[in-house]
């Protein structure tokens, strides 16, 4: 039996969240919800990559990320979105239209178009986006940015998405193993084993007790255990307790929904708020998303030259012209060459 | 805490020569003083004090937050150091061997040196190492492996050949925005020939600024770490028959000082370039095709180069000896140009 996070107290009791975390956490759902309906329609109209026509998202994602001290000013939590974006790139601040323009690779886009991938970097409000073709990679990094929290002591944690191929990669688990030895307030999640991921090793919980990490397996709890869990782990993480991993275990389609739908029932009944109440929130996150649809179409691509962006802070972007533009007779020959000859 | 620098880093405030190793020390114990921000990262490098004593007295001085023994993962925590430099640290990591970096070749190229690029901001962060042949180490602790980054956007490298040179380009790679690959080569950490008194206010040596060596009229050696002593020797050998160098020491290989070998080659006409590193893919050829490309019209005879052989790096002595390029091998290359 996997062990528990210390502090936790589960509780299917929404006031215990209160009003404003509850009003979030059906909001930020729906939000997500639509999104990923979007993404997929945006797929099969070629709007947006094929590959993404079966684009699904996991609501818990949202859940775990708002239980993290979310901020716009670059001294809130980290987290890095993962597999399971948009959700907590919704909970940390991101909006619909900054998603799809990152998708769509428009020349408004967050990363100006030159990274694709579900998530892109934005410090200020404490994404870090993909970590590169292999798993484990973003693990490593936010590893490091936890302990950069625990060096200056600061009330700041760090949270990951991880697939659970992760597992299956030595990156991942030099970064665990990194972050349990030095005690690193990181919480670190692993989603969806499906396909490929569950081909190799998968005692996620023995790979925990291996590192000195508390483990926690989530199901089809209701939002408010997965939110309390999560910000016990944070709690713990920031007390210099260390990290966290936390196992969302597989749901199908229809039952990944279900704890949201339940949650918003009981919502309802706890924070006094009608059918219509419900309703207003739903159609807020609908016309967001909506707009972030309509927007789109309109938005530029990006132009050629922005390839050119500089790789390093003090460098010049690099020449084209070697394969763009390549010398000719016409091209002017260099002054020293005009002004010296060499020919004698 | 002990606040006194430990004698290995103290050469230069007492007024002694010091060694390219100590140089190095120095530069690491000052840039920590100066910058709270900085933090060190490696296997060994806290109560060990290092495999080569680099950083021996550095956990005593400054805590185990800012000396960090690592798990033996290279991967690992250079991504972890990639991590802190995203949140304002200046994050010195070590390789025990330059070898060993193998491992941490994705986060490095995919993740690090992306980051700007992909809008994710600057990174700050020092990898440095040990680099080199002859110490008969073998194929795992003898490697040059500036070639297996060079091709990647994004990343700076630096391979000084002296203590003065070593100690203000490891000033500058730390207080640099971007992901520098610091090589040290073994071979020039304790030599005594090395040893020389080093400024004692604080000093940095800008990056992508090579320097000139040797003066000389008859050919241009363009050359880098240890190479820069056995190109010396071999153009003292030269001198003797009255062939003069122009002996280029590039210091930084990426950026690549290119006006530095353009102006030298406008005075010669002739290059050669000299690498301890193998021969394909090694970073003559780059600057041959640039030369080609900018200076073609100066060029009085072929680009050749001295370089190792395209093998591992043997372990026995007999074999590593027939591997590196000697004075002997560009004693022959330059009289064969100089009289093309």
């Amino acid at each position: 039996m996997t062990p528990e996070p210390a502090g936790h107290a589960p509780t299917t009791d929404p006031a215990s969240l209160g009003a404003e975390v509850a009003g979030d956490l059906l909001y930020l759902g729906f939000q997500a919800r639509f999104l990923a309906e979007s993404v997929r329609d945006l797929a099969r109209s070629e709007g947006l990559h094929p590959g993404l026509a079966g684009f699904r998202m996991d609501p818990r994602s949202t859940v775990i990320a708002r239980a993290m001290r979310c901020a716009t000013d670059g001294k809130g939590d980290l987290c890095h979105p993962g597999p399971l974006a948009p959700g907590p790139a919704l909970a940390f601040g991101a909006t619909p239209l900054e998603f799809l323009r990152h998708l769509a690779a428009k020349g408004t886009s967050p990363a100006s178009a030159r990274e694709g991938g579900l998530s892109w970097t934005d410090l200020r409000r404490g994404m870090i986006g993909w970590g590169g073709p292999l798993g484990g990679t973003a693990t490593q990094v936010l590893a490091g940015a936890a302990l950069a929290f625990g060096q200056r002591g600061e009330d700041r944690a760090a949270l990951v998405f991880e697939r659970h191929s992760a597992l299956q990669s030595g990156g991942w688990h030099e970064g665990m193993n990194l972050a349990g030895a030095v005690r690193a307030p990181l919480i670190v999640v692993i989603a969806a084993p499906k396909r490929a991921d569950r081909a190799g090793h998968s005692d996620i919980g023995a790979a925990a007790v291996s590192y000195g990490v508390v483990f926690a397996r989530v199901g089809t709890e209701p939002p408010e255990h997965l939110f309390q869990t999560v910000a016990a782990a944070r709690r713990r993480g920031v007390r210099g307790e260390g990290p966290t991993l936390i196992e969302l275990l597989h749901l199908g389609d229809e039952d990944r929904w279900a704890p949201h739908d339940a949650f918003a029932a009981r919502a309802m009944a706890a924070e006094g708020l009608s059918e219509h109440d419900l309703d207003a929130i739903q159609r807020a996150a609908a016309v967001g998303v909506a707009h972030a649809v309509a927007r789109l179409e309109k938005e530029p691509g990006p132009a050629a030259r922005d390839a050119l962006a500089p790789v390093c802070t003090d460098g010049p972007p690099p020449p084209p012209w070697t394969r763009r533009d390549p010398p000719g007779p016409d091209t002017p020959a260099p002054d020293d060459l005009t002004e010296q000859s060499h020919a004698e | 805490m002990p606040n006194e620098a430990p004698a290995h880093v103290a050469r230069t405030r007492s007024g002694e020569p010091a060694t390219f190793l100590e140089a190095i020390s120095e530069a690491l114990w000052e840039e920590m003083e100066r910058d709270e921000r900085v933090f060190l990262m490696g296997e060994d490098i806290g109560a060990y004090g290092g495999a080569f004593k680099v950083t021996r007295g550095f956990l005593e001085r400054f805590g185990p937050s800012r000396v960090i023994d690592t798990p033996i993962s290279e991967g690992g925590f250079t991504g972890a150091a990639a991590g802190a430099a995203h949140m304002g640290l200046r994050p010195v990591v070590e390789m025990q061997f330059m070898d060993f970096i193998s491992p941490a070749y994705d986060v490095l190229t995919n993740y690090i040196a992306t980051s700007l690029y992909r809008g994710a901001g600057p990174m700050p962060l020092v990898v440095r190492g040990p680099v080199g042949g002859g110490n008969r180490g073998g194929p795992f602790h003898s490697q040059n492996v500036e070639m297996a980054f060079f091709h990647t956007p994004g990343l700076k490298i630096v391979y000084p050949s002296n203590p003065r040179d070593a100690k203000g380009l490891l000033k500058s790679a730390i207080r640099d925005d971007n992901p520098v690959i610091f090589e040290e080569h073994k071979g020039l950490y304790r030599a005594p020939h090395c040893r020389e008194v080093l400024p004692a206010e604080d000093y940095v040596i800008p990056l992508g600024s090579a320097r000139t060596a040797l003066e000389g009229e008859d050919l241009t050696i363009v050359t880098y770490g240890l190479m820069v002593h056995r190109s010396l020797e071999a153009a003292a050998e030269l001198a003797r028959d009255g062939i003069r160098a122009d002996v280029i020491d590039l210091r930084t290989l990426l950026p690549l000082d290119e006006e530095a070998i353009a102006d030298s080659l406008k005075k010669t006409g002739k290059l050669l370039i000299v690498h301890e590193d193998t021969r394909t893919g090694g970073i003559a050829g780059e600057i041959a095709i640039r030369m080609n490309e900018r200076s073609f019209e100066w060029l009085d005879g072929p680009i050749l180069r001295v370089t190792a052989i395209d093998s591992p790096v043997p372990f026995s002595g007999e074999l590593e000896d027939y591997f590196l390029p000697g004075v002997r091998d560009v004693v022959t290359a330059a009289r064969y140009l100089v009289q093309y």
